[in-house]
């Protein structure tokens, strides 16, 4: 079929209609459906996707994960191993959301990677609301926004503040402010039901602050509809150099994206990877009690600090290559982007698969977490304000955030029943 | 801070020496002139009386502040002689410090300049805030781990509110018919690194005020130990940063006031000798250390007979003397437009507070088995981060005048009033 044409790297042009034979008869459609052909596809997309990126050597991880929870049940060993292998799968989840945006346009492709950007986050966390660990799903998305502001930027300002070392990097100042004040909307709307239970002033105590979360989170994401709508329509032309949706032209340009996968391998991988990332998810969760017994780490520690670890991987890996590329404004989009998708959407819609699923999900963070989230957002977002970076904010970030580690660390939930 | 000081005394010598030429030339006569013979006449007996009193003269007669300078003497005579009247000698032993720690700034501005750009920068970054470290220290061998908190965090709120409020109100007036102008960019940086530095402090206060840390009393001290080794790490990648990028985008932030800007403008003359200018150092800490140690010991005395709380001595009266020298140049620096070093001096020595002395309080603490923490209690801390913010916020726009500065004034009363009522929720910590 088209094989030789993809293999040698096919544009966009010829990847759809190829694909589709559109430009050719029966016979190709025949062909297509030849078993022979067929198994030299699945190798060679197999070949592309798993063995071209070196992360996957920690693919094996993840079966390991499986043998030892059937065998010898060690839970911190499954824990470790269950992260181990989903990291490799998350990122060539991005990478297959990637490659699949290409194919579509740009605004199917946007709602791709603010779908399933956060994906592992997702899955995650609704395996563990499944298992009604509410309070692991609160802190992991919380320490998904806090690796991802604090972590995830201050890495890519070291590392390409020591790469740069001559200059500040500049960035656009423009966008960094409207993106974290856009942050700092979504932080607040999250807050007020935390705010609200620590004033100790609500109607029915317990109920009320569930009701409030729910309606909040209705709000958030309505909001957040809108604000995707809004970088869709092209309105936000302003902001077209934060590559969160990796489609403006400048990306493709520069980076020369060639569609690696044609499109339908690309779904299949797409919906392979999800199934992956779900089994895997699954032990991670049962993992964690064990885990954080075994490991002798508190759970908020293993939900704020290790589970992000999982879920960024592949952020943390992108935005520092674009620093070191001098690209600031995409490592900007990738850290700002992700935290403000999972305030304004994976929170929320949390909430509301919770309150579906009759769990009692609800926006109250406990204060600590709460002051830590908004203390830390409201800082970077003010460090943003200048444009520039280098080597020395990337490492006060960095310890920033090994500071707040050591706090989870000897951190216990006042009310530990739901530890 | 320390390159205000230096500027201070090379543009008009206002604060120090009027007959300038007189002075620089004696280190020519007897060092850099002549050979053996000089070497001889400066090992005469006499001649180093001279030299010391030239020194003398040039160090202590010069600065018009130093007329503070018995109040040491007197405040020392009085601990011994009446042993009462703890509110005298606290109040004299105050008094007597401000000159010599301002004296100590210019020892050490003069010292830099006979050093080379990096070891100045670090000396200025050490001694700059010596005497909060002293009295700290003081304090902290007598167990008053609340005065030493509050007092360091004291320092940084009249830095930020004081003595800034001071120096744009100053300008202002000086200036009256526009608004100043500073470096935007510098102010902004520097204004996002003391955020940072203060979120590193509030960690452990934050734990411990949401009562989640997991061993009551004992987590907050690991973690105030683990934070402070980790700003002491902070501190000492940005003294590596900013000695290594003597850019001139930092450079009109006269902090480390090696840079050539600082020294072309502002005519670096050497007054003192740079032996003389270590003896001086080692005199005048020395000195600082004496008083410090009747100034610590009759905080509590002077409590009771001024009748006030020891908050309010901690947070209010005690940094009036680590400051008054930044106080001085900031003020100064304002009156002649050049805002940008005034910012430098504020937020520098706030940062280098917030960076560098509490974490090291923290672990000399620890070493002495002090149980000294970085849990701020909870209205200090709320106040901290307030006025940071608010202070960071109010510069970004890189102008002021004198309504700015009366505001800023206004607010740290506002804030001294609060800490003349407010009484520590575990009154037994006040030791």
């Amino acid at each position: 079929m088209e094989s030789p044409q993809i293999e040698m790297g096919a544009f966009k042009a010829n990847g759809p209609q190829g694909q589709n034979g559109g430009l050719r008869s029966t016979s190709s459609m025949v062909q297509s459906l030849n078993p022979r052909r067929t198994i030299e596809r699945v190798l060679r997309s197999i070949r592309i996707v798993i063995f071209t990126s070196k992360l996957n050597l920690l693919l094996p991880f993840g079966p390991a994960t499986i043998v030892l929870h059937f065998a010898a049940k060690g839970h911190g060993l499954v824990f470790l191993f269950s992260m181990l292998g989903i990291t490799p799968l998350a990122e060539r989840l991005g990478y297959a959301t990637e490659q699949l945006t290409l194919y579509t346009g740009s605004t199917v492709g946007g709602l791709l990677n603010a779908t399933f950007g956060n994906a592992t986050e997702m899955i995650i966390a609704i395996y563990a609301l499944k298992n009604g660990m509410i309070r692991v799903v609160q802190q992991s998305l919380l320490g998904s926004i806090l690796s991802n502001m604090l972590l995830v930027m201050g890495c890519a300002f070291f590392v390409g503040g020591i790469v740069n070392r001559n200059k500040d990097q500049v960035f656009s100042k423009a966008t960094a402010v409207v993106n974290s004040g856009l942050l700092l909307m979504a932080v607040m709307g999250l807050m007020f039901p935390a705010v609200l239970h620590f004033t100790h002033s609500e109607v029915r105590q317990g109920a009320s602050e569930v009701s409030l979360s729910r309606f909040s989170s209705c709000v958030m994401l309505v909001a957040y509809t809108s604000y995707l709508y809004f970088q869709l329509s092209g309105r936000s032309n302003v902001y077209s150099q934060i590559g969160t949706e990796e489609m403006p032209n400048e990306d493709v340009a520069e980076e020369d994206e060639e569609a690696e996968i044609g499109m339908w391998e690309s779904i299949i991988w797409l919906a392979v990877l999800t199934l992956w990332v779900s089994i895997l998810s699954e032990y991670l969760v049962n993992a964690i009690e064990g885990a954080s017994d075994s490991l002798n780490l508190p759970v908020a520690f293993i939900s704020v600090i290790l589970l992000p670890i999982v879920g960024n991987a592949a952020e943390h890996a992108s935005a520092i290559m674009f620093a070191m590329k001098d690209k600031l404004d995409i490592t900007l989009g990738v850290a700002i982007g992700s935290s403000t998708q999972i305030s304004m959407f994976v929170i929320p819609f949390c909430v509301v698969i919770g309150w579906i699923m009759g769990q009692k999900m609800d926006l109250n963070f406990q204060l600590f977490e709460t002051a830590t989230l908004f203390i830390t957002v409201l800082v970077v977002a003010f460090m943003l304000q200048d444009g520039t970076a280098n080597y020395l904010k990337g490492l006060m970030l960095i310890l920033c955030y090994l500071i707040v580690a050591a706090s989870f660390f000897v951190h216990v939930d006042p009310h530990s029943s739901d530890g | 801070m320390m390159g205000a000081e230096k500027a201070e005394l090379g543009l008009e010598g206002e604060a120090a020496g009027s007959p300038l030429p007189a002075t620089k030339m004696q280190p020519l006569d007897f060092e850099h002139i002549g050979p053996l013979a000089t070497v001889v006449e400066s090992l005469s007996g006499r001649s180093k009386w001279r030299r010391a009193l030239t020194s003398v003269r040039v160090v202590i007669f010069k600065a018009k502040i130093n007329v503070l300078l018995p109040f040491g003497p007197l405040a020392v005579m009085l601990h011994y002689l009446t042993g009462k009247h703890q509110g005298w000698v606290f109040l004299f032993s105050l008094i007597g410090i401000t000159p010599l720690a301002e004296r100590l700034g210019y020892a050490t501005e003069q010292l830099a300049c006979y050093t080379g750009p990096t070891i100045g920068g670090l000396l200025n970054a050490t001694f700059g805030n010596a005497t909060e470290m002293i009295i700290s220290l003081y304090a902290l061998k007598n167990g008053m781990i609340r005065v030493v908190q509050q007092s360091l965090l004291g320092s940084i709120l009249s830095n930020m509110l004081l003595v800034l409020g001071c120096a744009f109100f100053a300008g202002g007036l000086a200036h009256p018919n526009r608004d100043q102008v500073f470096n935007k960019a510098s102010a902004v940086v520097n204004s996002g690194l003391l955020l940072m530095a203060v979120l590193g402090l509030m960690f452990p206060a934050v734990l411990h005020f949401t009562h989640s840390e997991a061993q009551y009393g004992k987590s907050e001290v690991s973690l105030s130990r683990f934070s402070s080794c980790i700003m002491l790490v902070a501190y000492a990648s940005y003294l590596f940063f900013q000695l290594k990028s003597q850019r001139s985008l930092y450079s009109p932030i006269g902090e480390e006031e090696e840079t050539s800007e600082a020294t072309e403008d502002e005519e670096d003359e050497k007054e003192i000798t740079q032996g003389e200018a270590i003896c001086w150092l080692f005199v005048l800490t020395i000195w600082i250390s004496v008083l410090s140690g009747y100034l610590v010991d009759a905080i509590q005395g002077a409590s009771e007979s001024l009748n006030m709380p020891i908050a309010f001595i901690s947070v209010i009266l005690l940094p009036i003397v680590g400051n008054a020298a930044e106080h001085a140049s900031a003020i100064m620096f304002a009156m002649k437009d050049k805002l940008d070093i005034t910012l430098g001096v504020a937020i520098g020595s706030s940062t280098q507070i917030s960076m560098f002395v509490i974490p090291f309080c923290v672990v000399v603490g620890w070493m002495m088995g002090q149980q000294m923490d970085l849990n701020f209690q909870l209205f200090e801390t709320a106040t901290l981060f307030i006025t940071v913010l608010v202070v960071a916020f109010m510069l970004q726009e890189g102008t002021s005048n004198y309504f700015k500065g009366l505001m800023l004034i206004l607010c740290y009363l506002i804030v001294a009033a609060s800490f003349f009522v407010h009484v520590d929720p575990n009154s037994s910590d006040n030791k």
